[in-house]
C-alpha cells in the first residue's frame, strides 16, 4: 500500500447511473486496493453518504433522479470530511466552479482516464486526511510531497515541478500501464493533446528516468509496447 | 440619426423653403399693390394741379393739400404725350435726409406755353406699412415653426413610446432568450409588429432552448460511451494475458477514442459560442493573459527550440470578456504559432493599443489563405489536429467584434487582431 490513511479505511463511494463506466472504476479502483461502495442513482446515494467514513466519494452530476450537485451540498452540510470529486460530462467553467462551490474537491471531466482518477483520488484524499508532511515512498524513492523534495537513498534528486508530478502520477498508478495521452492530460490539462505528438511527454520521462538514474536509482519505468509505460519494483 | 432628429430636419427644411417663397411672392404683390394705389392717387392730384394752375399759374405758388411736392417749369424742347410715373431720391430739408419719392410727369399747355410739370408723393408712409406687415409675417412664421417643432415632440413621444418600448424589450431579448411580450397598442402598424415580433422572438426563445437541450444531451450522450470505451481500454492494457499484437490494436483504438472526446468537446464549445451562451464579462489584462498561457506552453516552446520575441506596450491593454473564452482565444492562436513553427524558429507578439500581433515563422499554407479560419481545413501531414482551432478563435472573434486578419510575407504567418473601443 502506497498510503496509509491510519484514521480512514479504503472505502469510496461512488454514485453514477452509467452502469458500466461504474463497472471500469470498481475494478481499476479494486486494483489499487481501495473498496468501492455503489450508488447508481440520487436516491441510493443519499442513503449511502453516512453509511461509511468514506476515504473519497465520486459523484456524477446527471443522476436520473436529482442532480449530484445537491449531494455534494448534502455531503456537506452532514459535515462529512470526506474528499469529493465530482465527474461529470459537463465542461463548462460555470459548471466546475458551482461544483467546487458546492464543496466539491476536484472536477473530472467524462471522458477521463482511470489512471487520472487514481492520481487525483490519491492527491484529494492527501490533501483532505493528511496534515502534511507525509512521506510517499516506493523502491528507492522517498518523496514529499508538500515540499516538493525527492530523494533517492537519502540523496537529493533536483526534479522540476513537472517531472516531479509525473513521478507522483507513477506512483499513484504503479504496477499499472498508463498510456501517453494520459500523462499528457493529467500534466497539462487541455494542453495536453491536440498536438498531434506526444514529444513533450517524451522528453520529461527521459529527463525525469536519467535524474533518478544518475544518483543511483534502479529505472522502474518499463516500456509496453509503445502502449504506454509502467512503473513497477519488478 | 436619431427618428426625431431626421423628421424635425424635413419640416423644418420644407417649411424654411416655402415660407420663403411665400413671404417673397406677399413682398412682391405687397408692394405693387401700394405701387398702384400711389399712381392712382397721383392720377388724381393731377386734376386738382391743373386746375390750380389754370387759377394760379404765374403768381405765387402755395401749398396744395395731398402734393408733398411740385415742380413747373417750361417744357422747353421735351416732348412728351403720356403721363410718366417714376421713383427718385429727394433731399428732405426738414428731415435733413434723402427720401424715395414717386412722381407723375407730363406736359401742361397754358396758353401758349408748355409746361413741364411734376407731382411728388413721399412712399414712406407705404414703405412703413409694407415693412411692418413683413415683419408680422416673419414673426408667425418663427411661431408656427416653433409650434410645429413642440407639437413634433410631443407628438413623437407619445406615438412612438410603444416602438421604443419594443427596442429595449427586443435589446433585453439578447441575453434572457423570453419571448418579447408588448401591451396593447393602439396603432395598427404597431399592433402588426407586436404580433410580429412576438411570433418571431417565440419561436427563436423555442429553437434556442431546443438548441441548447440538443448540445446538452448530445454531450452527455456522446461522453458517456466514450468514457465507457476509453476506461474499459484501460482496463484492458492492463492485462498480463495480452501480446504485443494485441496491444498494437488496443493502442490503436486508445488514440483513436482519445481524438474523437477530443473533437467532441472542441464541436460543443464551437456550438456554445455560437448559441451565443457566454454573457459573463470581466477584465483581462492582455499581457498578463499571454504571460499566463507563455508559461503553460514553456515545454513546447522550448522542445522546439523557439525563441520568444516580446514587444509589450505601455500601461497595458485590458480585454472585457469571458475568461474562458480569453483563454481559448490566446491558447489557440498560441498552440497555432507553436506548433506550425519551424525548429528554432521565432515567435514574436506584439500588443498594441487597439491591437494584437502574433507572428511565427513557418512554411506556407498548404491550401487557400480564406479557407484558414474554416473547420475541418489543415495541412494534410499533421495528424491528430482537426484544424478547428483557428475556426474557434475565429468564432470568438465573431463574438466580441474582434477584427481577425491573416497574412504570410517571408516565410512569417502573421495573426493580427484588431479590438473595437
Amino acid at each position: 500500500m502506497l498510503f496509509c490513511f491510519k484514521s480512514k479505511g479504503m472505502q469510496i463511494l461512488i454514485v453514477e447511473d452509467e452502469a458500466s463506466l461504474m463497472e471500469s472504476m470498481v475494478s481499476y479502483l479494486g486494483l489499487e486496493g481501495f473498496k468501492c461502495e455503489q450508488a447508481s442513482d440520487f436516491r441510493t446515494g443519499v442513503g449511502m453518504l453516512d453509511r461509511h467514513d468514506y476515504l473519497c466519494m465520486l459523484i456524477d452530476l446527471n443522476l436520473p433522479d436529482g442532480d449530484g450537485l445537491d449531494l455534494v451540498k448534502l455531503a456537506r452540510e452532514n459535515k462529512s470530511e470526506s474528499g469529493i470529486i465530482i465527474i461529470s460530462a459537463r465542461n463548462a467553467i460555470e459548471e466546475r466552479v458551482a461544483g467546487l462551490e458546492a464543496g466539491a474537491d476536484d472536477y473530472l471531466v467524462k471522458p477521463f482516464h482511470l489512471s487520472e482518477l487514481v492520481a487525483r483520488v490519491h492527491s484529494v484524499a492527501r490533501r483532505t486526511h493528511m496534515d502534511g508532511g507525509e512521506v510517499l515512498r516506493f523502491g528507492a524513492i522517498r518523496v514529499e510531497p508538500e515540499e516538493h523534495t525527492c530523494f533517492v537513498d537519502d540523496k537529493p534528486v533536483d526534479l522540476t515541478r513537472k517531472e516531479l508530478d509525473l513521478l507522483l502520477y507513477f506512483m499513484a498508478n504503479r504496477n499499472r500501464v498508463v498510456t501517453k495521452e494520459g500523462i499528457a492530460d493529467y500534466l497539462w490539462g487541455e494542453y495536453g493533446g491536440d498536438y498531434g505528438s506526444y514529444d513533450f511527454v517524451y522528453t520529461h520521462l527521459k529527463n525525469m528516468r536519467r535524474k533518478l538514474v544518475d544518483v543511483g536509482c534502479p529505472d522502474y519505468v518499463r516500456n509496453i509496447y509503445g502502449v504506454g509505460y509502467k512503473f513497477s519494483l519488478d | 440619426m436619431k427618428l426625431l432628429t431626421k423628421s424635425t430636419l424635413y419640416i423644418a427644411t420644407l417649411s424654411l423653403f416655402l415660407f420663403f417663397i411665400m413671404g417673397v411672392i406677399f413682398f412682391q404683390v405687397l408692394r405693387n399693390l401700394s405701387i398702384s394705389d400711389l399712381n392712382r392717387e397721383l392720377g388724381d392730384l393731377k386734376e386738382v394741379v391743373e386746375v390750380y394752375l389754370d387759377d394760379f399759374w404765374g403768381s405765387q405758388i402755395g401749398a396744395l393739400p395731398g402734393i408733398d411736392s411740385l415742380s413747373v417749369r417750361p417744357a422747353g424742347n421735351i416732348v412728351q404725350t403720356e403721363d410718366i410715373f417714376g421713383d427718385t431720391l429727394k433731399y428732405d430739408v426738414k428731415n435733413e435726409q434723402y427720401r424715395t419719392y414717386r412722381y407723375l410727369q407730363y406736359i401742361s399747355q397754358k396758353g401758349e406755353e408748355y409746361l413741364l410739370v411734376r407731382i411728388y408723393k413721399s412712399t414712406t408712409p407705404t414703405d412703413k406699412l409694407v415693412e411692418r406687415v413683413t415683419l408680422m409675417i416673419t414673426l408667425m412664421v418663427i411661431l408656427f415653426l416653433a409650434g410645429i417643432f413642440i407639437l413634433n415632440r410631443f407628438m413623437f413621444a407619445s406615438l412612438w413610446k410603444d416602438f421604443f418600448d419594443a427596442i429595449e424589450k427586443l435589446k433585453r431579448f439578447e441575453t434572457t432568450k423570453e419571448p418579447v411580450i408588448l401591451g396593447e397598442q393602439d396603432i395598427q402598424e404597431f399592433d402588426e409588429l407586436k404580433q410580429v415580433l412576438e411570433v418571431m422572438t417565440r419561436r427563436l426563445s423555442n429553437d434556442y432552448r431546443e438548441l441548447k437541450e440538443y448540445t446538452d444531451h448530445t454531450t452527455h450522450e456522446l461522453q458517456t460511451p466514450l468514457a465507457v470505451i476509453k476506461s474499459k481500454t484501460e482496463l484492458l492494457i492492463q492485462s498480463d494475458k495480452l501480446g504485443a499484437e494485441e496491444m498494437k490494436l488496443l493502442e490503436a483504438i486508445n488514440t483513436s477514442v482519445h481524438q474523437l472526446s477530443r473533437l467532441n468537446s472542441t464541436l460543443t464549445l464551437i456550438t456554445r459560442i455560437e448559441n451565443r451562451q457566454f454573457t459573463e464579462k470581466e477584465e483581462i489584462a492582455l499581457e498578463g493573459l499571454l504571460e499566463r498561457h507563455l508559461e503553460l506552453l514553456e515545454e513546447h516552446i522550448g522542445l522546439k527550440r523557439i525563441v520568444l520575441k516580446k514587444h509589450y506596450q505601455d500601461g497595458g491593454k485590458t480585454l472585457f470578456m469571458d475568461q474562458g473564452l480569453a483563454d481559448l482565444l490566446v491558447a489557440n492562436l498560441l498552440k497555432n504559432a507553436i506548433v506550425h513553427n519551424i525548429e528554432g524558429g521565432c515567435i514574436e507578439l506584439e500588443t498594441g493599443p487597439q491591437s494584437l500581433v502574433i507572428r511565427n515563422d513557418g512554411p506556407p499554407l498548404e491550401f487557400n489563405q480564406e479557407e484558414l479560419f474554416t473547420r475541418f481545413v489543415r495541412n494534410t501531414r499533421r495528424t491528430g489536429s482537426f484544424g478547428l482551432g483557428l475556426s474557434l478563435v475565429k468564432k470568438v472573434c465573431e463574438y466580441y467584434n474582434f477584427i481577425i486578419e491573416y497574412s504570410f510575407d517571408s516565410q512569417k504567418h502573421t495573426f493580427i487582431i484588431q479590438f473595437p473601443d
